[in-house]
């Protein structure tokens, strides 16, 4: 979680990651913002995050991000 | 127009309005009553025989296609559907190493599948909407370099709604093939989805998890359903009937003859169509929705209140909504995440910075997205030109979103009060306007001149002469429509507060629900643009 935080602060700064719950449906993260995350969140935890993933859902906090991730993970 | 050679070849014409008195003093009434009648477990096979009525009567033999799609369709999901229960079983006792590459195979083979797929479905789009375009470019092209060989163009009668259906149908092959939904053995259930007839003209493009179950398990009309959908239907028709219809003849009189009046006419005309076509379409959509509601489905709404975006990339996130998201889902992301974009990305934001790097891969992700919505509205040069208006502006807007932030912070300008917000919107109309005159101009050379006629002759001395004369339109007219979209203005100001007014009516006694609803009929009887004086109008957005 702590390495999936620090991705995000570094992507966009300012945001409370820990309790935000709106992070897409708020508009706090926009669809740029989602282009570097997945690349990194590629690159940081070896997974492939294909399109379908990238639904509110999966990226409206960081529990469902580490959620996805860990999932992604399982699947291989 | 293709559109009118599909119409002509079917038997009633005026159906394809959801307005025209064939379709809801006839069609609808005998619909409504054929179903309630049904039994309750046939009114599902009710619906879909009704919709494949609907679109005999509106587009004759050109039924074949919309069968013809929906069996290629159900085909090819079936087959990926064999691979990936094949992949289970295959899967089922490996490591989780070997599971990796045995995945890829099955992969494969499903990609194949998808290929055909899209190859089966838009190839068929293409060849009937686009080949007369693109070889009448060639010819062009040909003549130009003083060749005498010229392709004959083909003429073919173009199936009504095919841009919508064709879209809904493949989405959901891209589905089963993501998992997102089972491949559906019902083929009845399928062909309902993808023919159900308030959305088959004109949208929205629906996605398979959202209408097919809930179509295959209609009820009994309710009471509030029906209220309530009729309600949505009769204020999409104050909006088509008063504002659209009314504003037709002198819109289409001054794009077909713009070379005939002042600049300052062509600029209210501008202004004109996009008020046109947003009640045209809008209008049609809350009879869709309006319709569906009142046998219990909920469509997806396909417009939120565009006119109140403050910029263009929000205007797309609430105009054509169902649109957006289909090519948000299959190409936008489809492009932006293939392998090596994200790499691109990646690279490029240690580099340029979090702003501009993943900007690279998203703007060839936008590239694509633009030009198929471009093409998507028609096969002329004007409509690419359209697409790619919004791709440089929609580009713009993110390349210097840094700057004017930085800019407003050092001037102390609160970008949330309200005379920004104002402005930010009263900008992203203006866009707005001049993109809809490119896309209604008969031809790109005729839109520059419209916008060099609005420039250089910015004039309205012949406004009595031109406008009331010409296109037989008096000055109550566009008082009349000025106020009409004064109350759709009041009322999508009272939704963007999150207030429903149907529901919020719904609650009063019954002595001003039936009044106020009655004044809104009366309203429409008396102020309606049909009759002597108006041909009735097809819905815009059928055509594309």
């Amino acid at each position: 979680m702590e390495e999936l935080i620090e991705i995000l602060e570094d992507i966009q700064p300012d945001i409370d990651y820990e309790n935000c719950e709106d992070l897409i449906d708020g508009h706090h993260l926009d669809s740029l913002s989602i282009l570097s995350l997945v690349a990194e969140l590629e690159d940081a935890f070896d997974i492939t995050i294909p399109a379908i993933e990238i639904i509110p859902a999966n990226f409206n906090s960081a529990k469902s991000m580490m959620k996805m991730i860990e999932r992604l993970q399982e699947e291989g | 127009m293709f559109f009118l050679s599909a119409v002509s070849d079917g038997k009633l014409t005026s159906l394809t309005s959801f307005f025209s008195l064939e379709f809801f003093i006839v069609f609808l009434p005998v619909c409504l009553i054929g179903y309630a009648v049904t039994p309750a477990k046939w009114k599902k096979y009710f619906l879909l025989v009704i919709s494949y009525v609907f679109y005999w009567l509106i587009s004759g033999k050109l039924l074949l296609y919309l069968a013809g799609i929906t069996g290629a369709v159900y085909g090819f999901s079936l087959w990926i559907d064999r691979i990936q229960q094949k992949q289970k079983a295959a899967l089922k006792d490996l490591k989780k190493e070997e599971k990796k590459q045995a995945k890829q195979v099955y992969i494969k083979k499903q990609r194949r599948v998808i290929l055909f797929a899209v190859i089966a479905d838009i190839g068929l789009l293409l060849v009937l909407k686009y080949s007369a375009f693109f070889l009448g470019n060639i010819n062009a092209l040909l003549a130009f370099a003083k060749l005498s060989f010229r392709f004959s163009i083909p003429d073919f009668l173009m199936p009504l709604g095919i841009s919508f259906f064709t879209l809904q149908a493949l989405s959901y092959v891209v589905d089963v093939y993501h998992g997102l939904t089972k491949a559906d053995r019902n083929f009845l259930r399928l062909a309902l989805f993808i023919g159900f007839f308030p959305q088959i003209v004109e949208g929205p493009i629906c996605r398979y998890n959202q209408t097919a179950e809930k179509l295959w398990s209609v009820k009994q009309i309710e009471y509030k359903n029906l209220t309530l959908g009729l309600q949505r239907f009769l204020y999409g028709m104050m909006k088509k009937m008063v504002i659209a219809d009314r504003m037709d003849p002198f819109v289409e009189s001054v794009f077909s003859k713009y070379d005939t009046y002042q600049g300052g006419i062509i600029a209210l005309a501008a202004v004109c169509y996009t008020a046109q076509l947003y009640a045209d379409f809008s209008g049609s959509m809350d009879a869709v929705i309006g319709i569906a509601q009142v046998f219990g489905v909920e469509m997806p709404e396909n417009f939120e209140r565009p006119f109140f975006s403050r910029t263009i990339s929000e205007f797309w996130q609430r105009w054509h909504i169902t649109l957006g998201a289909w090519f948000r889902d299959y190409i936008f992301y489809p492009v932006t995440t293939a392998d090596k974009m994200k790499k691109l990305t990646s690279s490029a934001r240690k580099k340029i910075g979090n702003h501009y790097g993943p900007l690279l891969a998203g703007s060839v992700a936008l590239f694509c997205v633009w030009i198929c919505n471009g093409l998507w509205h028609g096969s002329a040069w004007n409509y690419i030109f359209f697409g790619m208006y919004h791709f440089v502006l929609i580009l713009i807007g993110s390349l210097i979103s840094p700057l004017v932030k930085k800019t407003n912070q050092k001037l102390h300008i609160n970008s949330d009060s309200l005379p920004y917000r104002l402005f930010q919107t009263v900008r992203t109309v203006f866009l707005v306007i001049i993109g809809e005159l490119f896309f209604r101009a008969e031809g790109l050379r005729n839109g520059f001149a419209m916008c060099r006629a609005i420039v250089t002759d910015l004039k309205f001395d012949s406004f009595d002469r031109d406008l009331l004369l010409r296109s037989q339109l008096g000055y109550k007219d566009f008082v009349l429509t000025a106020a009409v979209i004064g109350i759709v203005f009041v009322v999508s100001l009272i939704n963007e507060k999150g207030i429903r007014i149907r529901e919020t009516i719904a609650k009063k006694n019954i002595v001003v629900r039936w009044a106020f609803w009655y004044a809104l009929i009366m309203f429409i009887i008396i102020f309606g643009a049909y009759g002597i004086g108006y041909a009735p109008v097809d819905p815009l957005y059928a055509q594309f």
